[in-house]
């Protein structure tokens, strides 16, 4: 569905990705990789939020390298960043309904939680309430590629393992549809994320290893 | 006492003013920038309606809607697809465009206009009032009023009640996330600016007939309205409709209180500067400000390590300036006498960079100091102070000013310390430099000995190289290592046991020093205390000049001085403006300016042919050794 080819991403004077080729299939993905590895970086760049300074990123036959976070996001790309995935100065139900393509009730079944905060905004709420409320909108608006950096960043185990519950369900309803989880703990990301078809690792901005997860065994990365 | 026909008076100028307040949250509102530039759009629009109306003979009807429909919101579009989106990617730099983007526009006034002022801006009000019993009320109050709550009240509805308000907030908040969620943010915001650009020149066209069509002070009129603003903490429209009208009203009715006749002066500065002494006071007062300000450095300072070593590269800007600065020596006496103006902007220009170069302390209050430093000088010397003393002795005065001033950006920055020190310069522009009590028959003199231009321009260099060692010592040690620390992180600074307190108040002193004696060496240059040389918006001109000349590079400072006075006196009034504005625009796509541009070119030469070698230190060295073998 999508494919990287010899992607080069920079940050003003230093390059965070040298050349990564990939390929990303339907089911779910783990991108492994240390700290400063490239993976949020690679996932921003697939999302339009970074433009590449060369290589291609061909979404479902089309070059999207140089379309636009909108076109992307038309096209079905989805990106829930580690932080910064709500409007902080918006409430929860403004947020749901800037998200939401139908209604919002979806989320409310999901995170319960989150039907009490409604009135609230956004910046007032925890990290984990935060965090809740970005996943939401993979539940409500439609996408045929999730991008999921870093779920439990910053997170009480509980509630991670409550997100990574909600994400495994909604890729298990799809199994037509990609998600891509970059984590960089590879014991707790084999724990929480489910059925994982595949594997991919970064290592200082390169591809260091790529198969499928019957191929890595999680005590030895 | 309240005088009900001067309170109507006073509801004229109140709405005028709360139009233009209303107008300034407007803009904020949609496009979550501040618009500092505001004040030069309306002004813009104003000269544009003169010109259609009284130059080309249009009707005013045809020219409002020309000006309002056409050429404001255009400038808003342009602004938007050139400057704001961008540099939105960064969402840093923002303060310096606005800043750049009002500097253009003026410069494009007196480009255009010659800087002329005129008194029969057209009105697109009409004449006439109604007849409440004694009483007059005007048909435009009537008008601006509906004009008032209409926008207020319109923006309100639209923003907390529909969808498309929902959406403009969004990308206020945050544009990226919007576009990912299928918003047309590109669409939204430039709905906004153009917005926010039609009601500047709404504010402008029924401004002008008001006061006086003039460049400058138009400008600062509308920019005093920003205490409005302040004062409802940019969120309120209600509660800054509510106080530009009382403040309007306050101002007129004090026109009929009349105290002892010493004490009349300060009740007629009082009354024509209310809204100026509004702003200082909410500045003052209010803790902060319901604003995000990260970032409004951002693109100021150049990013990168500082090559450890001088090297030949190094010294050479030095080298060439000193003998440049050297050159007007051998110039006839009329260019003489031009390029006695470089040294004393140099120095002024150099305070900045101590200030919001060196410690990140955005100060657009320079004017102000400059003013006072040759004021306390003319004073000391019609004391009996020799020139040559109160020429030192002045600029020392203005230090415990600058101390006072500094003590409020203790717990400000970003734009609020930014508006801060607009105030001062604003307050002491208006009640001090405009007051004939205190300016009235000041005679200027050059100290003995120096009255030849050739020995004064000698002098005035020995100032600067006074000047340029402070800021040496400054920027060197401990010090310079603190002052840096305070601008990278004021919580870091805090927490590395830096006394962030003390030192802000210092650089705030230090720089109000420097330009005091900058000022002093400009009114010794004239022989005249001009208070135009002072202006508040004169010192919004010299931050984005010291700006594009890289904000923390006292040689670019030097530089951009001489430059300034050179393209001022080399061509007609206004490019210099139009120069310094297109700089401070596009400065987010060169950050530290063209000192930061120079030295990474110099950089690109001094590298040998190991490639970073020479940047290593020994121990640096080593480690490349290390890395090379194990590649190998």
């Amino acid at each position: 569905m999508l494919t990287l080819d010899a992607l080069r991403v920079r940050h003003g004077p230093l390059e965070a990705l040298h050349g990564v080729s990939l390929t990303i299939v339907p089911g779910v993905s783990l991108l492994l990789g240390r700290n400063g590895a490239g993976k949020s970086t690679l996932l921003r760049a697939v999302a339009g939020y970074l433009r590449p300074s060369s290589g291609r990123i061909v979404w479902q036959g089309s070059d999207i390298s140089r379309a636009s976070i909108g076109q992307r996001a038309a096209a079905g790309v989805m990106l829930i960043p580690d932080e910064g995935g709500v409007f902080r100065s918006l409430s929860v139900r403004e947020n749901l309904e800037l998200f939401a393509d139908g209604g919002v009730e979806p989320a409310f079944e999901a995170f319960p939680d989150l039907r009490a905060l409604s009135r609230r905004r956004a910046a007032l709420l925890s990290g984990g309430e935060q965090q809740m409320l970005a996943l939401s909108r993979a539940l409500i608006a439609p996408w045929r590629l999730l991008l999921v950096d870093e779920l439990s960043h910053g997170l009480a185990p509980y509630l991670a393992t409550r997100l990574y519950a909600v994400l495994a369900e909604l890729a298990a309803a799809h199994p037509d549809r990609a998600v891509v989880l970059a984590e960089p703990h590879p014991h707790e990301a084999f724990a929480h994320a489910g059925e994982v078809q595949h594997v991919h690792v970064l290592r200082r901005g390169e591809l260091a290893a790529s198969g499928s997860s019957s191929e890595f065994d999680a005590i030895t990365l | 006492m309240f005088y009900a026909g001067l309170a109507l008076n006073g509801l004229a100028v109140g709405c005028v003013a709360a139009l233009a307040a209303v107008g300034l949250l407007a803009t904020y509102r949609v496009t979550g920038v501040f618009n500092i530039a505001f004040g030069a759009v309306a002004v813009f629009c104003a000269y544009v309606m003169w010109q259609c109306v009284r130059v080309w003979g249009m009707p005013v009807g045809v020219a409002g809607l020309l000006v309002l429909g056409v050429v404001a919101p255009g400038i808003g579009l342009l602004l938007e697809r050139a400057v704001y989106r961008p540099l939105r990617s960064g969402a840093s730099g923002l303060l310096v465009a606005t800043l750049g983007v009002l500097v253009l526009q003026l410069g494009l006034v007196f480009l255009l206009w010659g800087g002329r002022s005129y008194v029969d801006a057209p009105s697109l009000l009409p004449a006439g009032d109604v007849r409440l019993g004694t009483l007059h009320l005007p048909y435009a109050t009537i008008v601006e009023l509906c004009v008032v709550v209409v926008v207020a009240g319109g923006l309100t509805v639209l923003l907390r009640a529909t969808r498309v308000g929902l959406m403009v907030r969004a990308v206020v908040d945050d544009r990226d996330l919007a576009a990912a969620v299928r918003v047309p943010a590109d669409r939204l915001a430039a709905g906004g600016w153009a917005f926010g650009s039609f009601l500047a020149g709404l504010a402008g066209v029924l401004w002008a007939p008001i006061y006086h069509l003039d460049p400058y002070s138009l400008t600062l009129t509308v920019l005093e309205t920003m205490g409005v603003a302040v004062l409802a903490r940019l969120a309120s429209l209600p509660v800054a409709v509510g106080a530009a009208l009382v403040i309007g009203v306050g101002q007129t009715e004090l026109t009929a209180v009349h105290p002892a006749v010493r004490w009349q002066g300060l009740v007629d500065a009082f009354h024509t500067n209310l809204f100026v002494l509004v702003l200082f006071v909410a500045l003052m007062v209010l803790p902060r400000l319901g604003i995000r300000d990260s970032g409004a450095l951002g693109g100021l300072h150049r990013v990168g390590a500082r090559r450890s070593r001088a090297d030949v590269v190094g010294r050479l800007p030095l080298g060439a300036l000193s003998l440049v600065l050297g050159l007007p020596l051998f110039f006839d006496p009329g260019d003489l006498r031009a390029a006695l103006a470089v040294p004393a902007l140099a120095v002024v220009f150099v305070s900045l960079v101590v200030a919001t170069g060196y410690a990140g302390q955005i100060s657009l209050g320079q004017a102000g100091y400059a003013g006072l430093g040759a004021l306390f000088m003319a004073k000391l010397a019609e004391g009996g102070v020799p020139w040559l003393v109160a020429l030192f002795l002045g600029p020392v005065l203005v230090v415990p000013v600058g101390w006072l001033t500094g003590y409020p950006a203790i717990h400000r920055r970003g734009l609020y310390l930014a508006l801060t020190t607009f105030a001062t310069a604003a307050v002491v522009g208006r009640f001090v430099f405009a007051q004939p009590v205190f300016v009235g028959g000041l005679a200027v003199m050059r100290p003995p000995g120096f009255v030849d231009d050739h020995w004064f321009y000698g002098l005035e260099l020995g100032c600067l190289g006074l000047a340029l060692v402070v800021v040496w010592t400054l920027h060197t040690g401990p010090l310079g290592r603190a002052l840096v620390a305070l601008r990278d992180s004021e919580a870091a600074a805090v927490s590395a046991g830096i006394d962030v307190r003390r030192v802000k108040v210092f650089v705030f002193a230090c720089a109000a020093g420097l330009a005091g004696l900058g000022g002093a060496l400009t009114a010794s240059a004239a022989q005249a205390f001009n208070p135009t040389d002072f202006d508040p918006v004169q010192g919004l001109v010299w931050f984005a000049a010291v700006a594009v000349w890289g904000v923390d590079s006292a040689v670019g400072a030097v530089v951009g001085a001489a430059a300034l006075v050179a393209v001022d006196v080399g061509t007609v009034v206004g490019v210099s403006g139009l120069l310094i504005g297109a700089g401070a625009v596009l400065l987010g796509r060169f950050p530290g300016g063209i000192a930061g541009v120079v030295r990474r070119v110099g950089d690109w030469f001094a590298v040998s042919p190991v490639r970073g070698e020479r940047r290593l230190s020994p121990a640096g060295r080593e480690v490349a050794d290390r890395v090379r073998e194990r590649r190998a």
